[in-house]
């Protein structure tokens, strides 16, 4: 399956001291330590609010930040923008919770939107893995068809096939079934995780959904903007 | 250098400004899409927004339409006109307003002028240097089409051999212009005068038509031409001949016989002649002028008003693409959202760059093919009513005055197109993602 062949190994996240100021420098996120091992699936939960999304972005290079967010030896935040985009377009495979897809082209080209942009000699496989990914999440690949005409379901497992479709080590996902019914959440959790079983693919996800909570190994708790040391508060009222 | 430039032929150096013109939209194009395929993508925000588009496309070939329509229609008109002077290299009436005099004989423009005598014409006539002299007599016309006695040479020279039929031999006989709606054996009744105060049938005469003139270009291809003795004679004057005579037609004529005629057109036998000849008569009794220097003369009076209407439709058109490309940088906060998709998905900045430069260089384009269509196009239109009207052929073709005035278009544009293209990249990525 194409979703399934071995990308490039997984690096480790070691983040250090990470802070992420909003308007008027006040704090939105405050991380003193954070670490994610290569093929780890993490949820990361918590109210409205609580800065999910922002330690997300923050990790895929997307904010301005102080601290270290080292990816395998690589500390984004020194990076400068140009090569921060080489190795978000290199590392990460991003889903957004509204799916956030060119509404006016074909699956095909949403999925293999990346061949747009990188070496001309990448661009093949990149299709050819994109026609893979929606052939295998049952999805009419082109013709005229745009994607604005697809169900929620549907596109975003367009958007799960775009990207999965530069073959990521790394898939960060924030929200990815706030906007689907039950069943279409179950079915992309299922494509998600398949898409990172045996291929020591590390997947990151930002969830409200239960189901992933359930599902994923690993659970980190935010609220304020920082890391709620979950398991140890617990173990010590159990003291 | 210069040397080298001024060496090289005209339109290798229309072709070189040309070049130089559309040379910084190459090389932006070259090295912004170089290594990318933007088309996909720019293609999806023309479709998106297709309406504002369309309208941005009309704005950009309407207001470059005018400008090119201005250029070519002020050259066609020039051209026409040169055209039409042609065959009359030197021209001598009485003295005057060269202007009037220019348009009454090459534009057949009807005027009251004042007549060159018998004495003048064989002068001219029997000098040396001239060709051929021939005088005209205007007054007559049927169905519009102005008669104009004139002398077989004339006819010869100003058609260069006749299309059908053969040059009048006898008076009673006439010689069509092309655009003149009757056949070869027709006969017509004059009217006296012109237009709509003519009176018809006042001499009860008969013309019959026995050649029709090539065409010229002129307003003489919708004159009908007549042995000038016949006009002379119609108005109960002599008949440039002496009775004796009898019927002959044509030069040498009688001095004590010639009516007067308002103007001569002279031909050298050499052109530098010419130049002889029209100091020669000169005079306090005659004026003698070059209709291409007349011409020359005016073109440059009307030179500063094209020079004016140039800059204002320039300027016309760089307010409407500044306009178009304020707002592109407006809708550029409308397409936002995908490119910061695209900026987190890890589409480097060039691409970003290519994707929305190309989209304002395909309106720009599209803008300007519309433009050229529109130009050519009321060109022509305007062309053929003036030609209608006034009988002078007047050229629609595109020149390189236009393809330089849009290959300028589209550089200044796309040059200007940079900045929206900038304004995209430095975005928020996370706060437009969030929309």
């Amino acid at each position: 399956m194409p979703s399934t062949t071995a990308p490039e190994p997984a690096p480790a996240l070691e983040v250090t001291d990470l802070t992420v100021a909003g308007e008027g420098g006040r704090r939105l996120i405050d991380v003193p330590a954070l670490h994610i091992a290569p093929g780890e699936r993490v949820v990361i939960r918590g109210p409205s609010g609580a800065g999910k999304s922002t330690l997300l972005y923050a990790l895929a290079g997307l904010l301005p930040v102080t601290g270290r967010i080292d990816w395998g030896g690589t500390d984004i935040a020194a990076l400068s923008e140009r090569r921060r985009t080489a190795f978000r377009r290199a590392t990460f495979g991003l889903v957004f919770q509204d799916y956030l897809l060119f509404e006016e082209l074909s699956p095909a080209a949403n999925a293999a939107i990346a061949a747009s942009f990188g070496p001309s000699a990448g661009r093949a496989p990149i299709r050819d893995r994109a026609a893979g990914l929606l052939d295998r999440f049952g999805l009419v690949r082109g013709g005229a068809r745009r994607v604005a005409s697809f169900s929620g379901g549907e596109r975003q497992r367009i958007a799960v096939a775009r990207a999965l479709a530069m073959d990521p080590p790394v898939i960060l996902a924030d929200e990815p079934t706030a906007s689907l019914d039950r069943a279409m959440a179950d079915r992309l959790i299922d494509d998600l995780l398949a898409a990172c079983e045996g291929t020591g693919r590390t997947l990151i996800v930002v969830s409200h959904d239960p189901a992933f909570h359930d599902r994923l190994p690993r659970l980190i708790d935010m609220a304020e903007g920082r890391i709620v040391p979950r398991t140890p508060v617990l173990q010590a009222a159990h003291a | 250098m210069r040397d080298l430039w001024l060496s090289l032929p005209v339109w290798a150096q229309d072709a070189g400004v040309f070049a130089a013109l559309i040379l910084p939209v190459v090389l932006i194009a070259a090295t912004i899409l170089t290594g990318h395929a933007p088309g996909q993508l720019t293609r999806a925000l023309l479709v998106r927004h297709w309406r504002t588009n369309l309208l941005f496309v009309l704005l950009v070939g309407v207001s470059l339409g005018l400008g090119v329509g201005v250029i070519a229609q002020e050259r066609g008109l020039r051209q026409g006109t040169a055209q039409a002077a042609d065959k009359f290299d030197l021209v001598i009436t009485a003295p005057g307003s060269e202007v009037t005099m220019l348009l009454a004989t090459v534009f057949l423009q009807p005027v009251d002028a004042p007549l060159l005598d018998g004495s003048l014409y064989n002068e001219i006539a029997n000098h040396e240097r001239v060709a051929m002299a021939a005088p005209l007599a205007y007054g007559d016309s049927w169905q519009g089409h102005g008669i104009v006695g004139t002398t077989a040479d004339f006819v010869d020279h100003l058609s260069g051999g006749l299309a059908e039929g053969r040059v009048f031999a006898a008076e009673g006989e006439i010689v069509l212009g092309v655009d003149v709606p009757l056949g070869l054996g027709d006969e017509i009744t004059p009217a006296h005068g012109h237009g709509p105060a003519a009176e018809e049938d006042v001499h009860g005469e008969h013309l019959v038509a026995v050649g029709r003139m090539a065409r010229t270009g002129t307003p003489w291809d919708r004159a009908i031409l007549t042995p000038v003795e016949g006009v002379w004679e119609t108005h109960v004057l002599p008949r440039g001949h002496a009775p004796e005579d009898g019927e002959v037609i044509g030069p040498p004529f009688d001095p004590d016989y010639f009516p007067g005629t308002p103007a001569i057109i002279v031909r050298a036998d050499e052109l530098w002649s010419t130049y002889g000849l029209r100091n020669e008569f000169t005079r306090s009794e005659s004026m003698a002028f070059f209709p291409g220097t007349v011409l020359a003369q005016l073109y440059a009076l009307m030179g500063d008003v094209r020079q004016v209407m140039s800059v204002m439709a320039v300027v016309t058109q760089i307010l409407v693409a500044l306009g178009v490309l304020t707002a592109l940088a407006i809708l550029a906060r409308l397409f936002a959202r995908r490119m910061a998709v695209l900026r987190a998905l890890g589409a480097p900045e060039r691409f970003i760059f290519a994707v929305i430069w190309g989209y304002a260089a395909v309106l720009m384009l599209a803008g300007a093919a519309l433009g050229l269509l529109i130009g050519v196009g009321a060109t022509a239109a305007i062309s053929a009513m003036l030609t209608a009207r006034t009988g002078i052929a007047l050229g629609t073709g595109f020149g390189w005055t236009e393809a330089q005035q849009i290959a300028a278009f589209l550089s200044a544009s796309l040059i200007l197109a940079l900045g929206p293209a900038a304004i995209a990249m430095r975005r928020p990525i996370v706060a437009d993602l969030r929309g």
